[in-house]
């Protein structure tokens, strides 16, 4: 017989941080399917794979972050990966981006969540900050405007918001504001294109009920974080005269649901006792709108989540001791720490203001290579003279040129090419105007091509130099190049004659 | 639960369906009994017997006599042997007197039985002194100290509470001794000076209630409360709290109660009519490791061993073997120890192994602590060897419940670490 020693007690629960995680895997996944099935069917095939290809980047990459440090430190990898589940850092980021953000952009983000984020600080449970918010702070600072591919998508309710000073007193702007994005009920469903995981609001809770039942998540950190939102969103919509929709409003945009149930209850990044957890959901609820209302950055939660891992360690200080010994203290704290919150936002609320949508002025743009006018470039897909008018010198040519739509299918239903005006002067030997007849491209970058910058490099150009080049739009080549083609075969036609 | 704390409690998988309701099973002594010589962890004992003399069941073989009044007596009829030095279900090894078991159980009351009611306080106090009434709380806390100098008790609670996982001899010796139960605490009642006696029992014990229940018809001042099914529902604090929704300092007559067990109540009421002391316990053999999980009914100072033969043995070859239950209980590296008059289970499982991993910060330890310490908390501050933090912590309040490595999903010793803690401070006190 064989009596082992070990220290009490001898008795153990069945709820293991494996099941925790595996459970939150399953939370998350309902959110990426929804934004799957989102993709593929509101939009096309080619977003869906792109949210595909997002996720597998971003599982690659920190897998293979995991393996590498695993590896270099000399540690079993197997028992390392399944002691730092990896894979959820690369999900909860993944769900943060929008759609439109390269595989490059996460990778470097999955990289940095994983690498900077966890494991220099000694690994799972030892990191400060919640290493999927660390990944997205870094993308944000290094790729701010170029993450993006060409996929495109409308302003999300929150940058909209942003631009207007987060507030609008006029009921009639309310109505057409909200009307953007469906109403704030859409916005609530998640019919709308955001951050992929971010947008549903609704499907978010049912995980976030199912994750506090399952006790893989304590209650207070969503429930005191939203309502603090919604309490001090209420409280500027009342000194601003602003209505019910506002405090709705907050709630609804941005990745506020998201980063309440999925990244403030991270358990290593916030305080462990459940005093401490209460005041960490006020303290972000406070900072979320004090960021988004005043620093006017879109995005408060992930930000205020940073600031408060940061305060974690003063908040465990704060609420150490004999607890049933401390309850005063606890609640002292709280009404403190809400009273606080309460009058910055008041005093905040007094310095906004309304401002008025400005009608946006004709974007700038900036000219990239040269392409020329008889290269091989615009010997593809050559377009067509439809139509051709000669009043003495001038021949006034309608060239069909199909642009990006119809040779990249940028995924609308029936592409259609650009329809071009070319003006030659035939005594001069030189093109006099280009302009647009009917522009079919993609809105925002395509339509770059319209900037009198581009097209006036046409006027002059000789209509016999086989040289003859023009400088495409940056980031608009392909429709660049259709303009080029359609000048091309308004040159040819001519010389034909 | 409130916003600030956690639960502080939590419903166990109990396994008590293993030894609820089968036969109670009769072991006797082997050839020799082993009565313990230890009181509160302490030694400081006087033998009343030496080698040679023959003894009965009954009779008084030792006894403490410090500031506290603790006699000792043997559980067999026979002739005394000596003292051995063997392993104690205090993880301790001691000092036990051996007793040769000659097979007659021949009796001797040590005491006259008493009529509680005609008696003093006073002559009720002593009585319960000299018939060595004990706690249950695994060290034998001399009852009588509790009655001593009672002042302003408004309340007694009975506690038939028994939350620890496997373990049914509570339950057990208390529905088989309903009428000794009423006949203690009736005699608890006036020795409390309290008003009203309240028999805590967990809710789904709806047998048991019903005949506790029956039995008081007519009783006045001693009724049923029931309590929820989790544990450390047994726990002094955790059950005034939930009866009084009041905390105390030290000791629950600061409030005005006072807390006994049921099977005290019952031993008591067998001194009251028989004037004869514990000498048998019914223990609990339970868990996976043995083949034929029961109870048992054993004179005291029989070894584990023997017990567990007579059940027909181990179910494997490697287990733990836990005086008590698995939340309490400690790990015994032989199956020497023996049975006392304050023990009443044995759990035997399965060693299984743990697979744990890095503390997750979860806060399940500290929501669910029942003493409302931090232990993860204290945990840190143990491994940085910070003895500021570990005073500030109050690790010296922790009871050893086990609850916080329970609920642990990383599977750490949690417990463990702040028993660490605590020595640290008990040691810095020295
Ligand atoms: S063992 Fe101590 S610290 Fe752990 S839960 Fe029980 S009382 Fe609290
Ligand atoms: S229960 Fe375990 S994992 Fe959770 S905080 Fe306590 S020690 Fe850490």
């Amino acid at each position: 017989m064989k009596f082992t020693f070990r220290v009490s007690p001898n008795y153990r629960d069945q709820l293991s941080t494996g099941r925790i995680m595996r459970d939150l895997t399953i939370g998350l996944g309902v959110i990426y399917a929804f934004a799957l099935a989102y993709y593929f069917t509101q939009y096309s095939s080619n977003y869906g794979i792109h949210a595909l290809g997002l996720m597998a980047t971003s599982l690659i990459v920190a897998f293979l972050t995991e393996v590498a440090f695993a590896y270099f430190t000399k540690k079993k990898v197997k028992t390392h990966l399944l002691g730092s589940y990896p894979w959820v850092t690369a999900i909860i980021l993944t769900l943060m981006v929008p759609i439109a953000t390269s595989y490059f952009a996460l990778g470097f983000g999955t990289f940095f969540a994983i690498f900077f984020g966890k494991l220099v600080f000694g690994g799972f449970g030892q990191n400060i900050f919640n290493p999927a918010a660390a990944g997205r702070a870094a993308m944000l600072a290094s790729f701010a405007g170029v993450a993006v591919t060409d996929i495109t998508t409308s302003a999300t309710p929150t940058a909209s918001i942003a631009q207007l000073g987060w507030m609008i007193d006029k009921p009639e702007a309310v109505t057409k504001f909200l009307d953007q994005f469906g109403g704030l009920q859409n916005m609530f469903l998640g019919l709308y294109p955001g951050a992929l995981g971010e947008t549903s609001k609704v499907l978010i809770l049912v995980v976030m009920v199912f994750l506090i039942i399952r006790k893989v998540i304590d209650w207070r950190i969503p429930v005191f974080y939203l309502s603090t939102v919604f309490v001090l969103a209420s409280l500027i919509a009342v000194s601003k005269g602003m209505g019910f929709w506002y405090p709705l409003f907050h709630l609804s945009t941005g990745g506020l649901v998201f980063g309440a149930v999925f990244m403030a209850t991270d358990p290593v990044t916030n305080p462990t006792s459940a005093s401490g957890r209460t005041l960490f959901a006020i303290g972000l609820g406070i900072l979320t709108v004090l960021i988004r209302v005043k620093a006017n950055l879109p995005e408060g939660v992930l930000y205020s989540i940073l600031l408060m891992n940061m305060l974690t360690p003063s908040i465990e200080l704060l609420t150490d001791g004999w607890q049933i010994k401390n309850v005063k203290k606890y609640a002292i704290s709280f009404a403190s720490l809400s009273l606080i919150g309460i009058l910055l936002v008041f005093g905040v609320s007094t310095t906004m203001s309304y401002k008025a949508p400005v009608v946006p002025e004709e974007p700038t743009i900036t000219l990239g290579d040269p392409v020329g006018i008889f290269s091989d470039e615009t010997a593809l897909a050559p377009a067509t003279v439809t139509d051709k008018v000669t009043e003495g010198d001038i021949v006034t040519l309608t060239v069909s040129s199909k642009g990006y739509a119809v040779l990249q299918d940028d995924h609308s239903e029936d592409p259609q090419p650009n329809v071009l005006i070319v003006k030659i002067d035939t005594v001069k030997q030189e093109v006099v105007s280009v302009a647009y007849a009917t522009f079919s491209d993609t809105t925002n970058i395509g339509d770059k091509t319209k900037n009198a910058k581009f097209l006036d490099q046409f006027a002059g150009l000789s209509i016999v130099d086989e040289a003859a080049e023009v400088d495409v739009v940056s980031g608009a080549t392909y429709t660049s190049v259709s303009v080029a083609r359609a000048v091309r075969a308004a040159i040819e036609a001519v010389l034909a004659q | 639960m409130s916003i600030w704390i956690g639960a502080m409690q939590k419903h166990l998988e109990g396994h008590k369906g293993l030894t609820d309701h089968n036969e109670i099973v009769r072991v006797d002594a082997g050839k020799f009994v082993y009565i313990p010589l230890m009181s509160m962890f302490s030694t400081n004992i006087e033998v009343l017997v030496k080698e040679g003399d023959s003894v009965k069941v009954g009779t008084m073989i030792a006894k403490r006599n410090d500031h506290m009044t603790v006699p000792f007596f043997s559980s067999v009829s026979g002739k005394v042997v000596g003292k051995q030095t063997i392993m104690h279900a205090v993880l301790k090894p001691l000092e036990h007197l051996v007793i040769e078991n000659d097979g007659l159980y021949e009796k001797e009351q040590p005491f006259s039985p008493i009529d509680f009611e005609k008696a003093t306080r006073e002559e009720l106090v002593d009585f319960m002194m000299n018939a060595g009434i004990v706690g249950c709380g695994g060290a034998g806390f001399p009852t009588y100290m509790k009655y001593k100098n009672p002042q302003n008790i408004s309340t007694l609670i009975i506690n038939a509470v028994e939350c620890e996982p496997y373990i049914t001899a509570d339950y057990r010796e208390i529905s088989n001794n309903i009428d000794d139960l009423v006949l203690g605490v009736k005699a608890m009642l006036k020795l409390s000076t309290a008003k009203e006696a309240w028999i805590a029992i967990k809710s789904p014990k709806k047998e048991l209630i019903a005949k506790v229940r029956a039995a008081l018809v007519g009783v006045s001042g001693i009724v049923v409360k029931e309590v929820p099914d989790v544990y450390p529902m047994g726990w002094e604090r955790t059950l005034v709290y939930q009866l009084l929704k009041k905390r105390y300092d030290r000791l629950p007559s600061e409030i005005g109660c006072i807390v006994n067990n049921a099977t005290t109540a019952i031993a008591f009421a067998k001194a009251i009519r028989t004037g004869m002391p514990i000498v048998e316990k019914t223990l609990t053999i339970s868990g996976n490791g043995i083949k034929n999980p029961a109870n048992v009914n054993v004179p005291v100072g029989v070894k584990t061993a023997e017990i567990v033969a007579k059940l027909g043995g181990y179910a494997i070859e490697d287990v733990l073997l836990i005086a008590g239950g698995p939340m309490m209980g400690k790990t015994i590296p032989n199956d020497q120890f023996v049975v006392t008059p304050y023990g009443n289970a044995v759990t035997i499982l399965k060693t299984e192994k743990i697979d744990s991993v890095a503390c997750l910060r979860c806060g399940r330890c500290n929501d669910t602590c029942p003493a409302g310490l931090l232990p993860v908390r204290i945990n840190n501050a143990e491994q940085a060897a910070d003895l500021d933090t570990i005073v500030k912590l109050r690790a010296d309040q922790c009871i050893e419940c086990g609850l916080c490595t329970y609920v642990c999903p990383s599977k750490l010793d949690v417990a463990e670490g702040v028993r660490r803690a605590k020595r640290i401070l008990q040691l810095k006190k020295k």
